[in-house]
């Protein structure tokens, strides 16, 4: 009885995941497949043709090859911005877990406030006009850096405080200076977190859509999620390219996914278990 | 060569003070444990002359260096910790090399010391493996292999026995004593176990409270306590105490009394006691010896029987309770009574304020 029961639940539960998360992706691989005028119809019919290869040529050379200048500059964002993420924010949460002073709680509430409080934009861009840095991929850079510091620090926080003091002690008796305590010892051993990190940071920047738009206007700064604007107007709205860019766009994330899939498992179940 | 000098050192935390002034002097070479119960500064101490925390006042020297402002590299010192702290991340020849690769030797060289010292360890088959495939007892062979390796002048060891099992604990305890003998090396070891601190010390240093309350040899401690804190805390069993009024006195001869021992006569520093006073009387269990036509009298309440001695637990008519150890094995039954005899030799007088009484030698 228990386990008809369990088969029953399981299968619910396959088929709800398969609506939410399956379909969608099914729908978007098919209309990558159908001609301008079958994807207009915007149902679930069976592509009359094979067209995903003149799809891809159109999407990428489009707007004098606007995708390739799109996908340079967002892997240069992307990457560029996880690494300092990564950096800064183990160290803030390194000295945040380590050294106790009277600020620490003015420090976690001004975290917690830049993650909770949405950050204002047109403010933003003002500052950031007056830095000269509107406009600028560096610019773009350190906004995403500093909207997911934050997040990026609590994590490492609270991974920190169960690193043993006596590990860093050791090695300051060892001949240790903070910057080698840091990196030679806590660092690595703050692999698990790192690599939630980067899985998370990076597919969140990647994707990326209204910070781009507010903060990175000009053709030469576009991002690859706004290139999704190319095909998406008022009045016309090609929907075979639309989701033919949607699939281009998906798979660097994808990649990044499971490339560290087994790793994000690894890192939460180790330690876990005292050894 | 370095010894060690410590004058009026104090630490305090906020308002709260931790050590209160420790006067200490180590010659090179020796091997001085600290002892005292949990929260005495003893782990504080240590890590004051390690340089993990701050010196509030007074002075350290290591060697002829005034050590106060010293960072822990420069101190020529090394320590081994409670916990092992091994780099998880590391095999144990990174472990072990790590305090060389930062001092950046040369890499053949480095690679001679990591091996002479898992050599002198006997660790030499460890070298690959990562600290979570050792057990206990190879972790703190790879501790102590890191501490060898940076050959420190002072080695500080922080409780490093207490994780392991008892068998394991006497093994290490023997290869750590004849390591101090190898390298000659001074050696500090903080332990709230006093038998490693009777069987490795040279020295030992008894801390209370933050305050030093007796340095000595092991068996001067044991023999010749300076208080009934040191009494009390070395030697196991426990000593028993009673409190005892002055009947007479005669030179160094003193007779004390009370409602459980009928009267004894006692050598003690006389000149600072008078008929009438009240004083603690200490005597340790195993001074105590069954006999017909002896001066205490008790029922016994509780018996551990180990083979080779017999633990009793007595009620004696006061209704203090006092420990009994007695060689060999003995068949007693709960609420028989038992008549002892006291080793007067052995007793140590304690007055009011818990300074002992000893006569002087």
């Amino acid at each position: 009885m228990k386990r008809r029961a369990s088969i029953i639940g399981g299968v619910a539960a396959i088929a709800g995941t398969f609506v939410v998360f399956v379909i969608p992706f099914l729908f978007i691989i098919l209309m990558a497949f159908k001609d301008k005028a079958q994807s207009g119809l915007r149902d679930f019919s069976w592509p009359q043709g094979f067209h995903l290869w003149d799809n891809l040529v159109e999407v990428v050379s489009t707007r004098n090859w606007m995708m390739i200048t799109a996908f340079l500059n967002s892997a240069l964002i992307t990457v560029v911005s996880v690494t300092l993420l990564i950096i800064f924010a183990a160290m803030v949460g390194f000295v945040l877990a380590r050294r106790k002073t009277r600020m620490n709680g003015l420090i976690e509430f001004l975290i917690l406030a830049g993650l909770m409080i949405p950050p204002a934009v047109v403010p933003t861009i003002w500052l950031m006009q007056g830095l000269k840095l509107f406009g600028t991929l560096h610019g773009m850079i350190l906004i995403e850096v500093a909207y997911n510091l934050p997040f990026s620090i609590i994590l490492y926080r609270a991974f920190v405080a169960t690193i043993p003091r006596d590990l860093d002690e050791a090695a300051i008796i060892d001949g240790a200076r903070p910057l080698d305590v840091f990196f030679r010892i806590i660092l690595p051993m703050l692999w698990p977190v790192t690599v939630t990190n980067i899985v998370v940071q990076s597919v969140g920047i990647f994707n990326d859509f209204t910070n781009p738009l507010y903060y990175l206007p000009g053709n030469q700064n576009a991002t690859v999620q706004l290139t999704l604007y190319n095909f998406q107007s008022q009045y016309n709205t090609s929907y075979n390219l639309l989701f033919t860019n949607i699939l281009l766009i998906t798979v660097p994330p994808l990649i990044v996914f499971l490339f560290f899939n087994r790793q994000i498992v690894a890192g939460m179940t180790a330690g876990a278990v005292k050894g | 060569m370095a010894g060690l000098e410590f004058k009026a050192l104090h630490k305090t935390y906020g308002s709260v003070p931790v050590i209160k002034g420790v006067d200490l002097s180590v010659d090179h070479g020796e091997f001085v444990v600290f002892v005292g119960p949990s929260g005495c500064g003893k782990s504080t101490l240590l890590r004051m002359i390690a340089g993990l925390e701050d010196i509030t006042s007074g002075e350290l020297w290591i060697g002829d260096k005034l050590c106060n402002d010293v960072e822990p590299r420069d101190r020529g010192i090394a320590m081994v910790f409670q916990s092992y702290a091994l780099y998880p991340h590391m095999t144990v020849y990174d472990n072990v090399g790590f305090g060389l690769k930062l001092a950046r030797t040369d890499k053949a060289e480095r690679d001679r010391k990591i091996r002479d010292a898992a050599r002198i360890l006997q660790m030499e088959a460890l070298l690959d493996r990562k600290p979570s495939q050792l057990s206990g007892g190879q972790r703190q062979r790879v501790a102590i292999g890191r501490a060898i390796v940076r050959q420190p002048e002072v080695f500080l060891f922080d409780e490093p026995l207490s994780n392991l099992d008892a068998a394991l604990r006497v093994d290490m305890r023997m290869e750590l004593a004849k390591l101090h003998q190898d390298l000659g090396a001074t050696m500090i070891y903080v332990t709230h176990d006093q038998v490693e601190a009777m069987t490795l010390a040279d020295k030992i240093v008894v801390l209370n409270g933050g305050v030093v309350q007796q340095v000595g040899a092991p068996i001067d401690l044991y023999q010749r306590p300076a208080n009934l804190f040191v009494a009390g805390f070395i030697g196991s069993p426990k000593m028993n105490f009673a409190e005892v009024t002055v009947q007479s006195i005669d030179g160094t001869m003193a007779t004390v009394t009370s409602k459980d021992i009928s009267s004894v006569s006692v050598a003690a520093d006389t000149s600072r006691m008078s008929v009438g006073d009240t004083l603690t009387l200490g005597v340790r269990p195993h001074h105590l010896t069954l006999d017909a036509s002896g001066t205490l009298v008790g029922g016994v309440s509780l018996v551990e029987r180990l083979g080779n001695e017999t633990n009793v637990s007595l009620k004696l008519p006061s209704g203090a309770t006092w420990l009994v150890v007695l060689d060999g094995d003995h068949n007693l039954r709960g609420s028989q009574a038992l008549q002892l005899a006291v080793d007067s030799s052995t007793v140590v007088l304690f007055d009011k304020t818990g300074q002992s009484l000893l006569a002087p030698r």
